[in-house]
């Protein structure tokens, strides 16, 4: 609580610095508030559960449903990550579960339970731009993109959705899926309420908005957003449902045997 | 009524030239001002109006599978194959600038470094782009080759069989210029440079060059035969200020009718952009009203007179041929093909506003000649001197002294026609209507022998099962699969794709990269998981083109080897036999580019002839009305079919498809070959009853006589100014236009003579029953 209201006090201090120094808030830190959007974005709290319910629309309207519930901790150490996904719905992929151990700066390990053939594969990472089951988000979407690996640039301060924003523009240094990014970033509690993907051809291609923000357990969390491919047509809403932040878990409950086991008392 | 009514405009004419062609001259004004506004339009699907059944189930199923209406085909070649760094590092290069090229799908293009596989390596699972950097040595090279053709989805689509050729698939944004987009990849390429060569190929680079070098052409050849028709012209009536007249009254018509079309708003198109031709063509018409009045200005010797003398012997005769060409234009009208209609509208108008000139412009400007220059002129126009008229009147002579054997030999000629038409193939290829050697059809062979093809059709698999995500069962797959093997023993199917192939592939890749898994799983379970697992990081598309998100429908993709719309009609044929073989409550249904062609190629060949039938109908009504006789129409009629006939039995025997053009053309043909018989049957009557004579065998023979040397010349005349003004097309780079050229070239010379042979003798055989009939 008392950390809250620090960040409070410190935006409030930042918004009224803004307004005297306009040339002093020009310093800000791009990278900077980036990462600390990335901590607030993936990494709040030790550990999070939720129930996901992603729903996948084509052009033409049709939908396609995802189903999960997603359990994540935070490794004490260097900002690794374990992610648990197992799989409700649609009913043939019932009691799939995916394994996820997330390394900041390298590919991460993954894992997935195929119960038809009674099978744990191990699925490689290298393109972490692709496709998060088929969804418009891609799996640096999911689980956050090194801050590295772009260049960022405070565009400018402005209101989204009534709320103060930084306008950060981060284009990558390596090769990418896109060729700039541009984020609104909650001065307050520096989630990204809205995203702009850029193409190569420096077309707006991709836009992610948080729909609902909401505190839970202390956390603001977005219960719902939505990414959607302007070019296509596509789109993809995300639901979270039965939120809950710093479960009694441990990091060995993220392991093969989960996988072919899932943890029956997060997961009903 | 009329007839007095266009008279008075005549002598109007005659009496107030200056105001005439100053009103001209203003109107033509105010036409040109509406050119600046013209807009073009070169996509045949616009051939058919937007709610077609084809193109909204075309529609129907783009939506549904996330598919792209167009796609260009990139093919790399090496003849030392394409496996080492330099060709790869191109490869690569290219597609990275194609992806940044406006107007392209960038999220779809299918290269070896966007197109995801998948591969089991170590025991780890992996779906991710073929290749993501240029290998670096020969072990990594290998292993990508290794890669490519180990995988059947690969071969034979983005890569050759013999490793030499490979492929870029680029699908195009809604509205995106193909042709645009080819020049830019094609300069793309011409910047990486050899040993490799490189080939564009697909339906949008065909069908837009196709459209810009439309319009390029008709800016050259219009005006060119305009040049040709003035020059030949000149060298028959040796009358500088005459031809300037005919040629002013060709160019009036085309600037008022087309200038008419832009103002309202009309796009232009493939079809209407030979409009000028046509109409310059039609124009000549009016060297009856020259041929009659250097005749007459010689017996008159007063230009006034022999003006009005001259409309009114041939004012009739062009009064019904202008009403018989517009008809045959006319009925174009009545078509479902939307092009097709404003052409027949546009040309139609032309002829009338041609028709409305000869009896107020033409004259008028007959008025400003001066009388010596005329006299020079109708120097040459003697029956007994001009040796163009003592050719016709044996011509005509054959016809009247031997019937029999000119009736014989016709009908010899017919029987071999009448062969030579059954081996007519119904067929249309818009990659043949550019020459053997372009660019654009180059490639298309090029890539076409190396890889699956470039044209694509789909087939929609529909279950009508009650259960739910049918395609998911092994039933279902192996229905498919079955299909596909089924479409490839045709010849000209390179390759077919659908969501087995990935089922398949993922069997495999999961046990251990077993070929023997390469084959459908045993349980609708095991698909639907295999099938969420390659979903886990593929991208989104790759399954969408394939099923539909309810799995009730899948989409097989279809690789023809050709863009013959034949070739498209064959698949349907062999998914029916399929259907009859296997029985299974799925739905097939065609879809798809190739699948478009073939119908708006059927729609515009059955339009065309069910207008063919009208315009037969239509123009003998018209004769007989002229005529006043049915069985003078019957006579005129006779050299009108004679002519088609001959040029189809030609086109059979010649191996040349019945397309898209010819069939335009066998329907306007009539309207304009009909012409000279309306002429020489007008013009031989009115002899006759000029000479009061009994319709005797000699004073028929007389007349006919007559008939052919003098009015005969201006048909033969007119014939020639014709034929010039399309011969200029035989000149052309893109096919319909040689094909246009050559076929009105041949009807309008043949036509004419069959004319003035035919006519005599079918005149002098039935005399009988065509001069009791009329007394009765």
């Amino acid at each position: 609580m008392t950390k809250r209201k620090f960040t409070t006090m410190s935006a409030a201090a930042s918004l009224a610095l803004t307004a005297a120094l306009p040339s002093f808030a020009q310093e800000a830190d791009p990278a900077k508030i980036i990462r600390n959007s990335q901590q607030a974005f993936f990494y709040q709290a030790e550990s999070f559960r939720a129930r996901v319910k992603m729903t996948l629309t084509s052009a033409s309207g049709s939908e396609r449903l995802r189903e999960l519930t997603m359990l994540r901790i935070n490794m004490p150490k260097g900002g690794d990550q374990r992610y648990f996904m197992y799989f409700h719905a649609p009913g043939d992929v019932r009691r799939m579960a995916f394994l996820v151990y997330k390394y900041p700066a390298r590919e991460d390990d993954r894992w997935l339970f195929i119960p038809a053939l009674n099978l744990v594969q191990r699925i490689a990472a290298k393109d972490a731009q692709a496709s998060f089951v088929g969804s418009d988000f891609t799996y640096e979407d999911v689980s956050g993109r090194d801050v590295e690996a772009d260049k960022h640039k405070l565009l400018r301060e402005e209101e989204n959705g009534g709320k103060p924003c930084y306008v950060i523009e981060s284009m990558p240094k390596g090769s990418a899926s896109y060729k700039r990014k541009v984020s609104w970033i909650d001065k307050t509690t520096s989630i990204p309420l809205k995203e702009e993907y850029y193409d190569v051809q420096d077309q707006l291609f991709k836009e992610f908005m948080a729909e609902r923000v909401m505190e839970i357990d202390g956390v603001p969390t977005i219960m719902k957003r939505t990414m959607k491919n302007v070019k296509s047509g596509h789109k993809t809403v995300v639901e979270f449902s039965e939120v809950k932040y710093r479960l009694a878990l441990k990091p060995e409950e993220f392991s093969e045997r989960t996988l072919r086991n899932p943890p029956g008392n997060w997961i009903k | 009524m009329s007839w007095a009514r266009k008279f008075s405009l005549v002598e109007f004419s005659v009496e107030h030239p200056r105001l005439v062609v100053a009103l001209t001259v203003l109107l033509s004004l105010a036409a040109i001002t509406q050119f600046p506004k013209v807009k073009t339009d070169t996509n045949p699907k616009n051939m058919l109006p937007p709610t077609a059944e084809v193109r909204v189930s075309n529609d129907a199923v783009e939506r549904t599978f996330g598919l792209y209406e167009d796609m260009i085909v990139v093919g790399i070649a090496n003849e030392s194959g394409i496996f080492n760094q330099e060709t790869l590092g191109k490869m690569k290069r290219i597609t990275d600038e194609i992806l940044k090229t406006p107007g392209v799908a960038a999220r779809d293009v299918a290269s070896f470094t966007t197109i995801d596989n998948v591969t089991v390596k170590e025991g780890t699972l992996q779906v991710s782009p073929l290749m993501t950097d240029v290998p670096n040595n020969a072990r990594e090279l290998e292993g990508l080759r290794k890669q490519l053709f180990e995988n059947p989805m690969f071969v034979g689509r983005i890569i050759s069989q013999d490793g030499k050729t490979a492929a870029i698939y680029v699908p195009l944004e809604k509205g995106a210029n193909g042709k645009a987009i080819a020049d830019n990849i094609r300069e793309i390429v011409r910047r990486e440079g050899g040993p490799e060569n490189y080939h564009v190929a697909g339906d949008p680079v065909a069908r837009d060059t196709f459209g810009a070098e439309m319009f390029k052409l008709m800016a050259v050849f219009a005006p060119l035969a305009g040049l040709v028709m003035f020059a030949v012209r000149y060298l028959m009536f040796g009358d500088l200020f005459l031809s300037v007249v005919l040629m002013m009254d060709a160019m009036i018509a085309i600037l008022w009718s087309m200038g008419l079309l832009i103002a309202f708003g009309f796009p232009i198109h493939i079809m209407s952009s030979m409009a000028p031709v046509f109409l310059m063509a039609i124009a000549t018409d009016s060297i009856h009203i020259f041929n009659e009045f250097y005749f007459r200005y010689k017996e008159e010797r007063n230009k006034k007179a022999a003006i009005l003398k001259t409309m009114e012997a041939v004012g009739r005769p062009v009064r019904y041929t202008a009403l018989a060409t517009a008809t045959g234009f006319a009925v174009l009208l009545f078509m479902n093909i939307i092009p097709v209609k404003v052409f027949g509208g546009l040309v139609a108008f032309g002829t009338l506003l041609l028709r409305i000139l000869s009896f107020s412009f033409v004259p008028a400007m007959f008025t400003f000649v001066k009388e010596e220059s005329i006299k020079k002129a109708s120097q040459g126009e003697e029956i007994g001197s001009s040796r163009a008229s003592r050719f016709l009147e044996r011509l005509a002579g054959l016809g009247a002294h031997r019937p029999w054997t000119v009736v014989l030999t016709g009908f010899a000629l017919f029987a071999v026609a009448v062969a030579g038409t059954t081996h007519i193939v119904v067929n249309n290829n818009m990659v043949k209507w550019f020459k053997k050697s372009s660019e654009v059809r180059t490639a298309d062979r090029v890539m076409n022998e190396a890889l699956g093809g470039t044209s694509l059709g789909y087939l929609v698999v529909d279950s009508k099962e009650s259960e739910e995500e049918f395609i998911k069962t092994p039933q279902a797959l192996l229905y498919i699969e079955g299909l596909q093997r089924h479409l490839e023993r045709l010849p000209y199917i390179g390759k077919t794709t659908s969501v087995v192939d990935y089922v398949k592939r993922i069997n495999r890749v999961l046990h251990n990269n077993d070929p023997g898994y390469e084959k459908v799983p045993e349980s609708k379970e095991m698909v639907g998981q295999y099938l969420f697992l390659f979903s886990m990081s593929a991208k989104p598309s790759d399954l969408d083109n394939v099923v539909d998100p309810s799995f009730k429908m899948a989409n097989v993709w279809v690789q023809l080897k050709t863009w013959d719309a034949k070739a498209m009609r064959g698949v349907i044929e062999a998914v029916r036999k399929y259907q009859q073989d296997n029985p299974l409550a799925m739905e097939i249904k065609p879809a798809g580019i190739a699948y478009f062609n073939l119908i708006w190629n059927d729609e515009v060949l059955w339009d065309m002839i069910k207008g063919f039938l009208m315009a037969l109908v239509v123009i003998f009504a018209i004769l007989a009305v002229n005529f006043r006789s049915p069985k003078w129409a019957a006579v005129g009629y006779v050299p009108l079919l004679f002519t088609i006939i001959l040029i189809y039995g030609a086109v059979g025997f010649m191996g040349k498809d019945f397309d898209m053009p010819i069939s335009v053309l066998s329907c306007l043909s009539l309207g304009m070959a009909v012409d000279f018989a309306i002429h020489f049957i007008n013009r031989f009557r009115q002899r006759l009853a000029e000479s009061r004579a009994a319709p005797t065998t000699e004073s028929i023979e007389e007349a006919l006589l007559w008939t052919a040397a003098r009015p005969g010349k201006g048909i033969l005349r007119n014939a020639v100014l014709f034929a010039a003004a399309f011969s200029v097309m035989l000149f052309a780079p893109l096919t319909p236009y040689v094909t246009v050229g050559a076929f009105i070239v041949a009807m309008m010379l043949l036509s004419a003579i069959l004319c003035i042979v035919y006519i005599p003798a079918l005149i002098v055989l039935f005399r009988k029953w065509l001069f009791t009939a009329e007394e009765v």
